[in-house]
């Protein structure tokens, strides 16, 4: 027997083992290794850690006596923090070849960015909890969600490394405008949602509309990115 | 012949050598292709909503524009400069370039600092444009004085700090989560770090942020009958110059970015830069609020700037002349007005003052942050008598409307000058209150109050400066003698006044002798 005959002899348990090789893995196996796969390229395990910090963050801050000024500013600093560690995760390093391949990178992107921003959110909650934390749960969920969707629409805009902008720059804003509070004029627009309490449903409806319009954005078009970075 | 037996060129021509014009055409490469550039926009639109917004709103006074210009310059740019920076300077490491690009004749090192000089540049260019613009407009409407360029430098050596800052975390830790979290824990870091700061003498005073003493803020007074005084800014310029040149250096120390002198130079140069650093902020801490309102820091205090600056007051054309600082020019109208109706009755009366002439405001450093702010001396001196007035946007305060500020004036300066007319001091005899009470009614003047017993709630305590007499109390014998007084005819008060207001200053006068 030659060795390319050789090569032809298969044992009853190998040609078992190449047949469940052959065999497509089932659909939930391969949409979890898709989300991994995802969630690796862009990231995410590291923006946990990113949020993780920022809560573990604010809680140690959240220790010290802050005069009103840092009491209110304080929590916008680690939300726009959290908020800029979810749009980083919107870079992508293939690019447009990934967006012709890849049929799921709309729903994959919404569902990250959506279990992101609902960690961040919890995480920033949790680490008020027993601590005086201005504005309470609404102003977290409300100033996480609104500047990430600045982040989002800054990553359509601009691409995915600079998205960071949007919530940096936002969170200058909004420190600014709570600073008008006590030096007026007062900026009082509820498109800058920071400044307005917790239960104001305008600065809610805005802060709502442009995570909704961010995602949906992000979720269809993607980061504007080029595949060199 | 054939091309072989062409003779060989035994050693070729070197090509020339011109050091310069490479660095200049790898920056400009550097500068087509950088961060900051996209940043810009963002930049321009934050200075233009928290910074230019703000600070046109103030009067045109040049210490106050420049002050406010300092502290929202920096935190317009903090986060923006530090996350360009920061990408720009994992560049070579997010496109996985880094060996490829170590091949190259340059050291790594050059090729950094090249990056890092485009970004600058680009921070820079954004800012200048900033500061003539904020400039100019202020230029175009300040009556006095001059661009102040202390606080300008401050804000232009802290954009190398903060480039450099990022850059340097770009470069050591590469990731697409560096640019961001920098730029959030710089702002945090300059934004809230005066939170720490506790009176005139605090180390934290070397932020960037800090303009003028924390404890006062942005203040009308400072810097306009004394010059401006730069000693906190130059501890401020010296800080952010020493840590942007040693996290510089520190770039050139890791093995591969560069031979063994350039990274023993170095780190001698990291030192020198951190030692720099160091020194400003251990000669932040000696400084000390002075009588002008400003952080005077022994080591580095010029002398010459406690003397005053000589100017020409403008003045009223009015019966009293009311004399203002020219920087204060456009407050005159305003003044003028205010006092007008006072001005008229006392015109003429025996201790009327000559002049009304404007002052200079003199601080002092309470215990932790409060300062109180007032009259140094008399409110009245000199011979013919002048009075001396603060006006309330030299009381560090909330900015005030024209109304707000005319009905200041009436009730700090109107009721002032009619105290120092009568005499009436802080224990003013019944008919001293009595005719204060009249006179201030008669010339539109709010009624004077008991001085308030308690210190004001808050880190500044304005001086009033001449406590006017409290009104008499209703039903009580000077207030019956006040109403008797106020329903004589102005001709027949003022000729009683000009007959007795010597003996009534001199507290001689009764209840009863009133008339």
């Amino acid at each position: 027997m030659t060795a390319r005959e050789a090569g032809h002899v298969e044992a009853p348990a190998e040609r078992a083992r190449m047949a469940r090789r052959v065999q497509p893995p089932a659909a939930g196996v391969r949409l979890v290794r898709l989300v991994r796969l995802y969630a690796t390229s862009r990231r995410v395990p590291l923006a946990v850690a990113a949020i993780a910090a920022c809560a573990i963050g604010l809680r140690i801050a959240l220790i010290w006596p802050w005069d009103s000024y840092g009491a209110l500013q304080l929590p916008l600093v680690f939300e726009a923090g959290a908020a800029a560690a979810i749009t980083a995760t919107t870079a992508s390093r293939l690019g447009e070849p990934e967006r012709v391949a890849g049929r799921w990178l709309p729903f994959l992107r919404l569902a990250t960015v959506l279990a992101l921003t609902a960690a961040a959110v919890g995480a920033l909650t949790a680490a008020g909890a027993g601590a005086h934390l201005a504005g309470g749960t609404l102003d977290v969920l409300r100033n996480v969600t609104g500047m990430t969707g600045i982040g989002l629409l800054c990553a359509a805009a601009l691409g995915g490394g600079l998205a960071w902008a949007g919530p940096t720059g936002y969170l200058v804003v909004g420190v600014y405008a709570l600073y008008t509070q006590w030096h007026h004029p007062a900026l009082t627009t509820p498109w800058i949602w920071p400044a307005r309490p917790p239960h104001d449903l305008g600065a809610a409806s805005c802060a709502g509309l442009v995570f909704t319009v961010g995602m949906a954005v992000f979720a269809v078009r993607g980061a504007r990115d080029r595949a060199d970075e | 012949m054939t091309a072989t037996n062409v003779p060989a060129v035994s050693r070729p021509r070197p090509a020339p050598r011109h050091p310069a014009l490479a660095t200049a055409r790898l920056l400009r490469l550097e500068l087509r292709h950088n961060a900051m550039l996209w940043m810009l926009p963002v930049v321009f639109a934050l200075f233009w909503l928290t910074t230019y917004r703000k600070t046109m709103a103030m009067p045109p006074l040049w210490n106050l524009r420049a002050v406010s210009l300092q502290s929202g310059a920096i935190l317009d740019f903090i986060t923006p400069v530090v996350g360009a920076a920061a990408w720009m300077g994992s560049r070579e490491a997010r496109r996985h370039t880094s060996e490829l690009i170590s091949i190259t004749a340059r050291p790594r090192w050059a090729r950094l600092l090249a990056t890092w000089a485009a970004t600058t540049c680009w921070a820079l260019a954004g800012y200048l444009v900033c500061l003539a613009v904020l400039y100019g407009m202020t230029a175009h409407q300040a009556s006095w004085g001059g661009p102040l360029w202390w606080p300008a430098a401050v804000v232009a050596a802290s954009l190398l700090a903060f480039s450099a800052l990022g850059f340097t975390a770009g470069a050591l830790l590469p990731s697409r989560f560096t640019a961001p979290l920098a730029a959030i824990a710089s702002f945090f870091v300059l934004a809230l770090s005066t939170q720490l700061i506790v009176g005139s003498q605090s180390y934290w005073q070397i932020s960037p942020v800090v303009a003028a003493p924390w404890d006062i803020g942005s203040d009308a007074s400072m810097a306009t009958f004394y010059p401006y005084v730069p000693d906190l800014a130059m501890v401020q310029v010296i800080f952010p110059a020493g840590l942007a040149v040693a996290l510089l250096a520190a770039l050139a120390l890791p093995r591969g970015s560069g031979g063994r002198r350039l990274r023993a130079a170095a780190a001698a140069v990291t030192a020198a830069g951190l030692a720099a650093a160091g020194t400003a902020v251990a000669l932040t801490g000696t400084g000390q609020l002075d009588s002008q309102g400003m952080i005077a820091i022994p080591a580095l205090h010029d002398a010459a700037s406690d003397r005053p600056i000589r100017f020409t007051p403008v003045c009223s054309h009015t019966a009293i002349p009311v004399c203002l600082n020219p920087a204060y020019a456009s407050y005159l109208p305003v003044t003028v007005t205010a006092l007008a109706p006072l001005l008229s009755e006392v015109t003429g009366l025996p201790g009327a003052p000559a002049r009304i002439s404007q002052a200079a405001a003199v601080y002092r450093q309470g215990t932790r942050n409060s300062v109180s702010i007032g009259l140094a001396g008399p409110a009245v001196s000199g011979r013919p008598p002048v009075f001396r007035l603060l006006l309330p946007v030299q009381l560090a305060g909330p900015a005030l409307t024209t109304s707000q500020l005319a009905a200041e004036i009436r009730s700090s300066t109107g009721l002032g000058i009619v105290s120092s007319i009568v005499g009436a001091s802080r224990h003013p005899s019944p008919a001293q209150q009595a005719v204060v009470a009249v006179l201030a009614r008669v010339s539109g003047l709010p009624q004077p109050s008991s001085p308030p017993r308690s210190t004001p709630s808050g880190s500044r305590k304005r001086a009033a400066p001449s406590p006017p007499a409290p009104e008499p109390a209703p039903g009580s014998p000077a207030y019956a003698a006040a109403q008797r007084f106020a329903v004589l005819t102005p001709p027949a008060r003022r000729s009683w006044l000009v007959r007795h207001l010597p003996a009534l200053r001199a507290g001689r006068i009764t209840l009863a002798q009133l008339p």
